[in-house]
């Protein structure tokens, strides 16, 4: 037992560290959100006279005055009461319900494209390990060049050929937005049309890796004694491959793929801007840019708190998946 | 909003989407992408999809008086006048049909139009305008025009603002604040509402809104009749490439901001056309005053004078802006809407269009500097190197930059650039802490050089290097610019007669002394689905400035546009 409570407790130091970062690093930024704003009225032609200032200094409230202690101290507070403040880019929507606008189109997307390019890379890397050598092989090469070719660039390659050239897919947008979004077939018929493309871009471009990574474990553990041991017992091949070699093989893949998800929330940035789908990454870059600390904060905690949460399943996991990492306790 | 909010800029382009958007312009033929986008079939009944330029999904804000606000100002809630920025001519009455001010500029009184309704029914009354003001005024959070006069109701159809001062150059302000209903708002909070069922007396109500889109419909009861575009949608994308996508697409019916090959738009889509007009004064900035804290050689006027000399700007044209930058005045009077206000002192009435090094060199000459060994001057061993500011990812300064940068060698002069984020470059450009900035300066709420001298070259908006300072972060200060601008607030608009010496006072000031460098005024472009709707802006009817992220203006192009077929 005490395996796990030592696992819980770095998770808690790490949590800390963490939520202490998330507070420090977006003040590390240049400017302020009053000066940004106004800086981008003016760029669209819209007067910025010194009283629009104090008015929108007042607005948007820069109780800088407050020192920084205080303002760490409270913000821990309201973070353990959920609540993550006011966003300034969006005034005065709450930061969680701009998050939760975009959350669930970003966990769907990438988060089912992600399960679907490990699954399929871990499946193709077992049947291409278990026949090195042969014309398989060639899989690797042609997985690791789409994972190797810059993403946004595949991503719009794909969109030209598969949504203007060939029309197949919509080329922009998460639905057509003439539909009412909510559970009614005509609006999910379109959420799907939308979505194949971005998520066939995601899982083209990640799937190589698993393959990769699965293909070279699968080789390495069929020269293992126990896999030579099942042969000369004369069990099926195809039950080797399954029960002997591959439970042993996708051990790392298992821990690569909890990370993976963790990552879910942040690696769609690319994605939104090329489809112009909707997400989180597309706030989280308009929080950047508009010195939305309450935004930046809120965003950086959901990332967080999903490697973090991802992270510790794992392990948790991990001990019972595999008996070998508990093994001192 | 994200960073690439800057609709004239290209978006943060990444080489490849340029490349590729190339790509999609060449092979337009084969359009039609069979989008999901169905924007409504052709008709009467036709719906304008556009596309602002915002980036990323929408948060729901109709409050006019928000600075976040997506949306409402103009289309639903109506000014009382309208103020063409486009073109020097007299306020279009909107809810106020007529507006004067007494002899010396302390009471302005607007007659409003009788008849007009709230979307709700609800009758239309002098009580709303005092009550709009009044709440401006009682909360400073949303009082962004600064007003401070004493509104009044004399009838059911005049209202008064008395002033404590001459306040003629505040009368645009006052006439461009949207109207919002007393018997709705009075239980509003107007900082923190977002007005999610928006009711104003303007052509449109809002339809229905998505974080995706939202759509504006015809208002059956507008008192100037129902519009005959019945239905506009406005569109989320993630940002300008997004926008040049849809256009190639035949999504988006019209977007302010720049394509691919913009000047053979309608070659490439031959339902769309591209129309350019000219209001943002792209300049580099200096941080001019060495009293103020500011250090380098741009301190110097001379080397100021010398760097406007030494740009060609046909080449930083063709090169940058796709030959959609225009003409500018040293003056900073908008040519040629504003060409009336330009001085006769003023010997240069338009920028030069080519370089001349020849002349460059006799001004640093004439000032003490000596050309070094390298060919770059120097004066007192310090060289002649200046470093320009620019946002990474705004491609089209950049390259203007580039050029420039060669320009000016040839000039003697060496201009390096520095590119930093746009927090960054905000945070340089307000505390003084570069020696040039490439930026441009935009206009007042009324067609009328005032506001940009107000703004950018009065003292008392700029501050000491180190200091947050207003819109003049080139810090310039000038005791006889104040003054003169002092006099101006205190005449009337349109008594050109009695304003021109102030004018030529300031105008011979900043053209000497070049705080600001101008390079060219900046082309916003619009493109427009011709096919589909008939009516829009052109060089013979400029009625509003065609810019769709400019709300007034876009409401009433709104109400123009005719669908076709």
């Amino acid at each position: 037992m005490s395996y796990f409570l030592r696992k819980l407790g770095f998770y808690v130091v790490a949590l800390w560290a963490a939520l202490t970062l998330n507070f420090a690093i977006p003040r590390l930024l240049p400017g302020n959100p009053v000066d940004i704003l106004l800086a981008k009225l003016q760029q669209r032609g819209g007067s910025v006279t010194p009283e629009t200032r104090e008015a929108y200094a007042l607005l948007l409230g820069g109780d800088d005055s407050q020192p920084l202690w205080n303002q760490y101290l409270s913000y821990l507070g309201n973070l353990f009461r959920g609540d993550l403040g006011v966003s300034v880019s969006y005034y005065p929507a709450k930061v969680s319900d701009v998050i939760m606008a975009s959350l669930p189109w970003t966990v769907v997307l990438v988060g089912l494209s992600t399960v679907i390019a490990a699954v399929l890379g871990v499946l193709l890397g077992a049947f291409v390990g278990w026949r090195p050598g042969t014309w398989l092989d060639s899989l690797v090469p042609a997985g690791t060049l789409l994972a190797a070719v810059p993403y946004f660039w595949l991503a719009l390659i794909l969109a030209y050929l598969l949504a203007r050239v060939l029309g197949w897919f919509p080329l922009q947008g998460g639905y057509d937005v003439v539909l009412d979004p909510g559970w009614n077939g005509e609006f999910i018929l379109s959420a799907v049309q939308h979505g194949i493309l971005p998520a066939l871009t995601v899982v083209l471009a990640s799937v190589g890796g698993w393959l990769l990574g699965m293909r070279n474990m699968m080789v390495s553990t069929l020269s293992e004694d126990y896999v030579l041991t099942a042969e000369a017992k004369g069990l099926s091949p195809l039950k080797i491959l399954r029960s002997y070699a591959s439970r042993n093989a996708v051990l790392p893949s298992v821990a690569g793929f909890a990370i993976s998800l963790g990552f879910v929330v942040s690696g769609s940035v690319v994605t939104e801007q090329v489809f112009s789908y909707p997400g989180i990454g597309g706030r989280l870059l308009g929080a950047v840019t508009n010195n939305d600390y309450a935004l930046m904060q809120g965003v950086f905690l959901f990332i967080t708190l999903a490697v973090l949460g991802a992270n510790l399943v794992v392990d948790l996991l991990y001990g019972l998946i595999d008996p070998r990492t508990r093994a001192r306790s | 909003m994200l960073h690439k909010t800057r609709t004239r800029r290209r978006a943060a382009v990444l080489a490849g989407a340029a490349a590729l958007g190339l790509l999609l312009t060449a092979c337009s033929g084969s359009s039609g992408g069979g989008t999901g986008e169905s924007s409504g079939g052709g008709g009467g009944d036709a719906t304008l999809v556009a596309y602002t330029g915002q980036a990323g999904d929408y948060q729901i804000n109709f409050n006019p008086f928000s600075p976040t606000r997506i949306g409402g100002l103009g289309t639903i809630y109506e000014p009382l006048f309208f103020l063409n920025k486009a073109e020097v001519g007299d306020p279009v009455p909107l809810l106020g049909t007529e507006q004067s001010w007494n002899e010396d500029g302390t009471v302005l009184t607007v007659t409003l139009r009788e008849g007009v309704t709230w979307s709700d029914g609800e009758a239309f009354t002098a009580d709303d305008v005092v009550f709009t003001f009044e709440l401006l005024k009682s909360t400073p959070a949303i009082n962004s025009i600064g007003f401070d006069a004493d509104v009044a109701a004399v009838d059911d159809t005049h209202v008064t603002f008395t002033f404590g001062a001459p306040a003629f150059v505040k009368g645009p302000d006052v006439l461009n604040t949207p109207i919002v209903p007393e018997h709705l708002w009075k239980d509003v909070n107007p900082t923190e509402d977002v007005i999610e069922e928006p009711v104003g007396t303007g052509a449109y109500v809002l339809g229905d809104y998505k974080p995706q889109a939202f759509t504006y419909d015809a208002n059956p009861d507008y008192w100037g009749g129902e519009p005959a575009v019945k239905h506009i949608r406005f569109l989320a994308l993630s940002g300008n490439q997004a926008g040049a996508d849809a256009i190639a697409a035949g999504t988006v019916d019209w977007q302010t901001g720049p394509i691919p090959d913009i000047q053979n738009t309608n070659k490439n889509f031959p339902s769309y056309d591209a129309y350019t007009q000219w209001q943002m004064q792209m300049v580099l900035a200096t941080c001019s005053s060495a009293e103020m804290g500011c250090t380098g050689p741009q301190t110097d006027p001379a080397v100021r004078q010398a760097l406007y000399y030494a740009i060609d700007r046909t080449q930083l044209n063709k090169l940058a802006f796709q030959e959609t930058a225009g003409e500018m005045s040293p003056t900073f009077a908008l040519t040629p809407s504003q060409d009336a206000f330009i001085s006769d002192t003023v010997e240069e009435k338009t920028v030069p269009m080519t370089a001349d090094p020849g002349k460059a060199a006799e001004i640093l000459e004439a000032a003490g500097w000596q050309k070094g060994s390298d060919g770059i001057y120097a004066k007192d061993g310090e060289r002649l190197s200046l470093t320009v500011e620019v946002v990474t990812g705004w491609t089209d300064y950049i390259t203007a930059l580039d050029a420039m940068a060669s320009q000016a060698k040839a000039a003697g002069i060496d201009l390096q650039a520095a590119q930093s984020s746009w927090n960054e470059w905000t945070e340089k450009k307000t505390s003084g802490r570069f020696q040039l900035v490439i930026d441009s300066l935009g206009q007042g709420p009324a067609p009328d050089p005032y506001y940009l001298y107000n703004y950018y070259f009065s003292s008392a908006s700029g501050a000491k290097v180190g200091e947050t300072a207003g819109e003049n972060f080139a810090r310039y200060a000038n005791p006889d610019v104040d003054a003169a601008i002092a006099e101006l607030a205190k005449l009337p608009l349109d008594d050109s007669a009695a304003r021109q010496q102030y004018f030529d006072t300031i105008q011979q000031a900043i053209v000497n002394e070049m705080p600001y460098i101008p390079v060219m005024t900046g082309g916003t472009t619009s493109i427009w689905n011709t096919a589909k709707f008939t009516g829009w802006p052109a060089d013979d009817d400029l009625y509003a400035f065609p810019a769709v992220w400019s709300a007034l203006d876009s409401a009433e192009i709104f109400k123009r546009l005719e669908p076709q077929g």
